[in-house]
């Protein structure tokens, strides 16, 4: 199920919501009236879930009577789409507060502005927080169950550890049983984000000693393995009282402790919250002044080595990545400060010149200072987003500038937001989190094909159409499958549509990471549809990738693949000239 | 009375005529994308057909006829979609029990025309 654009959506609901509630039911009895409304609400909360990737959504499920009853059930749900509604009025706080910053203020002036920044930069980590709780809590965040190297993420999860560590006379140890198996099938990413929470507020507490990190083998049933995850540290401890509420919600153990490292102190309850979800259970013993220890357990179930993509497999130590990448100069767009860190940390590992900032105009300012050769991109930015940087980058007039290369990082893409990255002129992605491999790989790639990533923005700009097209569209074979109801062939476009940019960046994706098996499923995906439009052409292409990622031949999937890009827009074009004259006859 | 069909098919827009069909046809239509749905939806509701693509995430047209024939231990018809090519699948999809099967690219109108003979076998 592709995402929707949620807030469009629910918004639209909203309004038609309020139509509804002030239409006149004269022509309807009451028992109608209130089946419809209860319809609506029925409608409403099935597409909430659907939206927000509940599994959860129940077919047939009996019709909740009581209005107030639904409501406390939803309640965390609320607080999930209220938290996205805060975000956008925050983010123009934030931005106009930045704009008034670089008017001419006096120094009190200033200060002020700068504070009001600060609060509402603040706020918007804790409603970010929130919001992941409540989403957690109401049970719409889902969770990945994917094959994974677990030994792989350990090294990464360490390793980010180290870097954090910086210069106190901490050691990090890590001890993994033998039995443990090497890959698992459950979701990498929420381990890792257990994982990095814990340890990183072990390394702020320690100040010397020790942070052992084990993993062991608890039981195995059936299919499932259950592991048994250990962090033990040498840190301040906490007493009988903080111990009691360290995973309550809105509970900090110790508020000036707390108050130099931010946050909500919903980071622990988020843990317990993934913890929980997945089926496991968390429990901590400490003495004060003198260590914690935390120990969960996390149902997994063994993994499949080969489901796992094979570039995630190669490894590149350091000193080749020194080789490779050393000297490159990296521009980082960035405003999470534990992020900044850990990647301005990785590059310099690698000898690269890395500028890191978490402002749009820092950075082209920057860009125009510096000889940069390649732009890392977050896209969740707090003023512009990612792709509106990218866009203005794309915009620049000194070419040496608007050609850099942009890999854009993000937790979470849909195959829409990759369509987008491209019409953004983004030319590559990471998902978060990523290996150093991963992000290695991608570097390198970008180094290496500067010239080739500017032939497919080329591509991206020839969708400019031709009107002496001889080819034509028949769409009234269609709309007779549709006994000639009109709206439904818009929908049926509009899903193809859809359907076909998922395609095309699915295929993008798949071209990077040389994944056939990915490529292969997308075009056969796409086959029917195809057919269903009539669309004969754009088929034979696909059934040439398709026969082509059998054979593996990369160059020859590459080539149609470019043709169907010239050809699609082609046709897009014709099936909406079809569509207006068969809807005006 | 309305039949109802369960019809299993990720890709959105032949799962999306084929539903318009099947309604307009009368019959009681529930779709579903991939095999957990099918899973989830059979734990409460018996369907009185089923129609089937042959390739579908987490669960293939192929284990679905085995999960509704060993495990449901249901006998009701079952048709499946296939794709050239396929040929394979569909003689151990019919090994299994499938009760019919029609390929891609399909006809609504043929498609509608299997049910109802599926359907009238089951009623005599």
């Amino acid at each position: 199920m592709p995402k929707l654009k949620t807030r469009d959506l629910l918004g639209q609901l909203s309004d038609l919501e309020v139509t509804l509630n002030g239409f006149s039911y004269e022509e309807l009895n009451a028992e109608e009236a209130k089946e419809l409304k209860k319809s609506f609400n029925r409608f409403k909360s099935q597409l909430s879930d659907r939206i927000f990737g509940s599994d959860r959504s129940e077919i047939n499920e009996p019709v909740i009577e009581d209005n107030s009853q639904l409501k406390v059930g939803n309640g965390n749900k609320l607080i999930a789409h209220a938290s996205h509604e805060i975000r956008t009025p925050l983010n123009g706080i934030i931005g106009f507060t930045n704009l008034l910053k670089e008017e001419e203020l006096t120094p009190s002036q200033f200060k002020k502005v700068d504070a009001i920044q600060t609060a509402s930069q603040s706020l918007m980590e804790i409603i970010n927080e929130i919001l992941e709780y409540s989403k957690l809590t109401a049970g719409v965040e889902g969770f990945d169950a994917i094959d994974f190297n677990f030994h792989a993420l350990i090294k990464d999860v360490m390793f980010l550890c180290q870097t954090l560590i910086m210069d106190k006379s901490v050691s990090l140890k890590v001890a993994i049983a033998p039995n443990v198996p090497k890959v698992l099938l459950g979701d990498p990413s929420k381990l890792s984000q257990v994982l990095l929470n814990i340890l990183g507020n072990a390394i702020k507490f320690v100040e010397k000693g020790h942070i052992k990190l084990g993993v062991e083998l608890k039981n195995v049933k059936e299919e499932t393995f259950v592991l048994q995850f250990s962090i033990e540290d040498t840190g301040i401890g906490m007493s009988k009282e903080q111990l009691e509420i360290v995973f309550d919600s809105y509970q900090q153990a110790e508020k000036s402790t707390f108050k130099k490292y931010g946050g909500t102190g919903l980071g622990l309850s988020i843990v317990k919250e993934i913890i929980t979800n997945q089926g496991g259970t968390i429990n901590v013993k400490s003495i004060l002044g003198s260590g914690t220890t935390f120990e969960f357990f996390i149902p997994f179930k063994k993994g499949n080595i080969n489901n796992i993509p094979k570039n995630k497999q190669k490894t590149i130590s350091v000193s080749q990545g020194r080789k490779l990448l050393g000297g490159t100069r990296i521009l980082v767009f960035e405003d999470n400060e534990l992020n900044q860190h850990l990647i301005g940390e990785q590059l310099r590992k690698w000898d690269c010149k890395t500028f890191v900032t978490a402002s749009a105009k820092e950075g082209i300012s920057i860009l125009n200072d510096e000889n940069i050769d390649i732009i890392l991109m977050d896209l969740k930015m707090p003023e512009m987003n990612g792709f509106e940087i990218s866009k203005t980058i794309r915009s620049i007039e000194n070419k040496k500038i608007s050609q850099i290369p942009i890999i854009a990082f993000s937790a979470d893409f849909t195959a829409q937001d990759q369509e987008f990255c491209y019409a953004a002129g983004i030319n590559d992605f990471l998902l978060k989190p990523y290996t150093l491999n991963e992000l290695m790989i991608k570097l390198l790639k970008r180094k290496k094909e500067r010239n080739l990533s500017q032939a497919t923005l080329e591509l991206l700009k020839q969708e400019t159409i031709s009107n002496n097209e001889s080819d034509h569209v028949d769409l009234s074979q269609v709309l007779q499958e549709c006994y000639g109801e009109i709206d439904m062939l818009e929908e049926l476009i509009r899903l193809f549509k859809q359907n076909i940019y998922e395609f095309i960046g699915a295929v993008k994706i798949g071209i990077s990471n040389e994944n056939f098996d990915d490529i292969y499923k997308a075009a056969h995906k796409i086959k029917a549809g195809l057919a269903l439009m009539h669309t004969n052409d754009l088929k034979s292409l696909i059934i040439g990738i398709e026969e082509n990622c059998k054979m593996e031949k990369m160059e020859s999937i590459n080539g149609l693949f470019k043709q169907f890009l010239n050809l699609y827009p082609k046709k897009e074009t014709l099936i909406d000239i079809e569509f207006e004259k068969l809807k005006q006859a | 009375m309305e039949r109802a069909i369960l019809l299993a098919d990720d890709d959105e827009l032949l799962g999306s005529l084929l539903t318009f069909r099947l309604k307009k046809a009368g019959y009681l239509v529930h779709h579903v994308r991939d095999g957990k749905e099918v899973k989830e939806f059979l734990s409460h509701t018996k369907p009185d057909l089923i129609v089937s693509d042959i390739m579908m995430p987490y669960f293939s047209g192929i284990e679905l006829i085995n999960y509704v024939r060993n495990e449901l231990l249901l006998q009701i018809p079952i048709i499946i979609i296939s794709s050239a090519g396929n040929e394979e699948n569909v003689l151990s999809a019919f090994e299994l029990g499938a009760s019919d099967f029609i390929s891609k690219p399909v006809s609504p109108s043929e498609l509608l025309v299997r049910i109802a003979r599926e359907l009238n076998k089951t009623t005599i």
